[in-house]
């Protein structure tokens, strides 16, 4: 998986080109945007990524793009790769020979695809506004978020803690941002130590 | 009314074509962006095929514009397309942003005043496309 901040809205810049102090940056933050190629993420993960629906995507089309050597653009969990690789890779295979399967026979890759598994991978274009990505590093970031997405909101963190320090020191889950859990019942128990782990996520 | 665009994402046109080739071919986005930052004849030739119809590849992007106008016609703005976000600056002055796909689809629909200075804004930032709404092909 790669997350790699593509362009975005110079916050400096904005600040500048409007010239009022009075400002807040979060009155500035939904007129900036920030574009991420993200890659090698499973269909699963993407799924879960469309869910925030205050963005923009551009995904690889998989009626386009044939699937070639499905066992080797798949994403495995790690407690499939510890406790069921073998599974896992029988139901990958088989997949793959019905899609090839399907395909050679002259079945449209469109309707050929519905034989894929959700691990197959995927490449594409977010972008999103200040406010959203706020948001969505609040609830992806969180200790209680899917493994992939976390990984991926951690590593669309650092790349913007890069760009724009300032802006995201205090950006991570919502008990970084907000210095409570809201998760209530379900809260994970470790505030501390993952607040003091997002004050020190960067490059 | 008087419009100014000042700011935008840089490469608003390099990330159109990255787009279009995103969801089309196998190649990883970041690859293609880097490849298409070093080639503006084949980004103009790519943005310049670009239709309507797909828009959501000319979203990877924002323009913002310092605004002076009335309360009422800031109102008729948003309207007139709810992709607008606006902020109030000052009395008549307002800080107004978009992507380049509610700015595409505003100018198709409308051709009042406001539409000409948003195309105005957009020669420098995304000169192939404004040649194409110029021209009458998006």
């Amino acid at each position: 998986m790669r997350a790699e901040l593509l362009s975005h809205t110079s916050f400096k810049q904005l600040r500048a080109a409007i010239g009022y102090s009075g400002v807040s940056d979060g009155d500035l933050l939904p007129h900036a945007s920030f574009t991420f190629a993200i890659e090698g993420i499973s269909r699963v993960c993407s799924h879960q990524l469309v869910r925030h629906r205050v963005a923009s995507y551009s995904q690889q089309s998989q009626r386009y793009i044939p699937v070639r050597k499905l066992r080797e653009r798949v994403v495995v969990p790690p407690s499939v790769r510890e406790l069921g690789q073998e599974l896992f890779s029988a139901n990958v295979d088989a997949a793959s020979q019905a899609y090839e399967g399907l395909v050679d026979s002259g079945v449209p890759r469109e309707d050929a695809r519905f034989v894929l598994p959700n691990a197959t991978e995927t490449n594409l274009l977010i972008t999103m506004e200040g406010r959203s990505l706020l948001h969505f590093f609040g609830l992806r970031c969180c200790e209680r978020a899917q493994w992939e997405i976390k990984e991926l909101a951690d590593g669309m963190l650092r790349e913007v803690r890069v760009a724009e320090p300032e802006l995201f020191r205090g950006a991570g889950p919502y008990c970084r941002q907000l210095g409570r859990c809201p998760e209530g019942r379900f809260t994970c128990g470790k505030m501390n130590e993952v607040m003091e782990m997002y004050s020190c996520v960067s490059s | 009314m008087e419009l100014v665009l000042v700011s935008c994402t840089p490469e608003v046109e390099a990330l159109v074509a990255t787009a279009l080739l995103t969801t089309t071919s196998g190649a990883k986005p970041s690859a293609l962006f880097h490849r298409l930052q070093g080639d503006p004849t084949r980004v103009r030739e790519i943005v310049g095929k670009v239709e309507t119809q797909h828009g959501s590849i000319l979203e990877h992007n924002r323009l913002g514009w310092v605004l002076e106008a009335k309360e009422g016609e800031v109102l008729k703005i948003l309207l007139d397309s709810r992709f607008f976000n606006v902020l109030r600056l000052e009395d008549s002055k307002w800080l107004l942003s978009a992507n380049l796909r509610t700015v595409v689809e505003y100018i198709g629909k409308k051709k009042d005043a406001f539409a000409g200075a948003l195309l105005k804004s957009l020669r420098d930032v995304a000169p192939t496309l404004c040649s194409c709404i110029e021209a009458g092909r998006l």
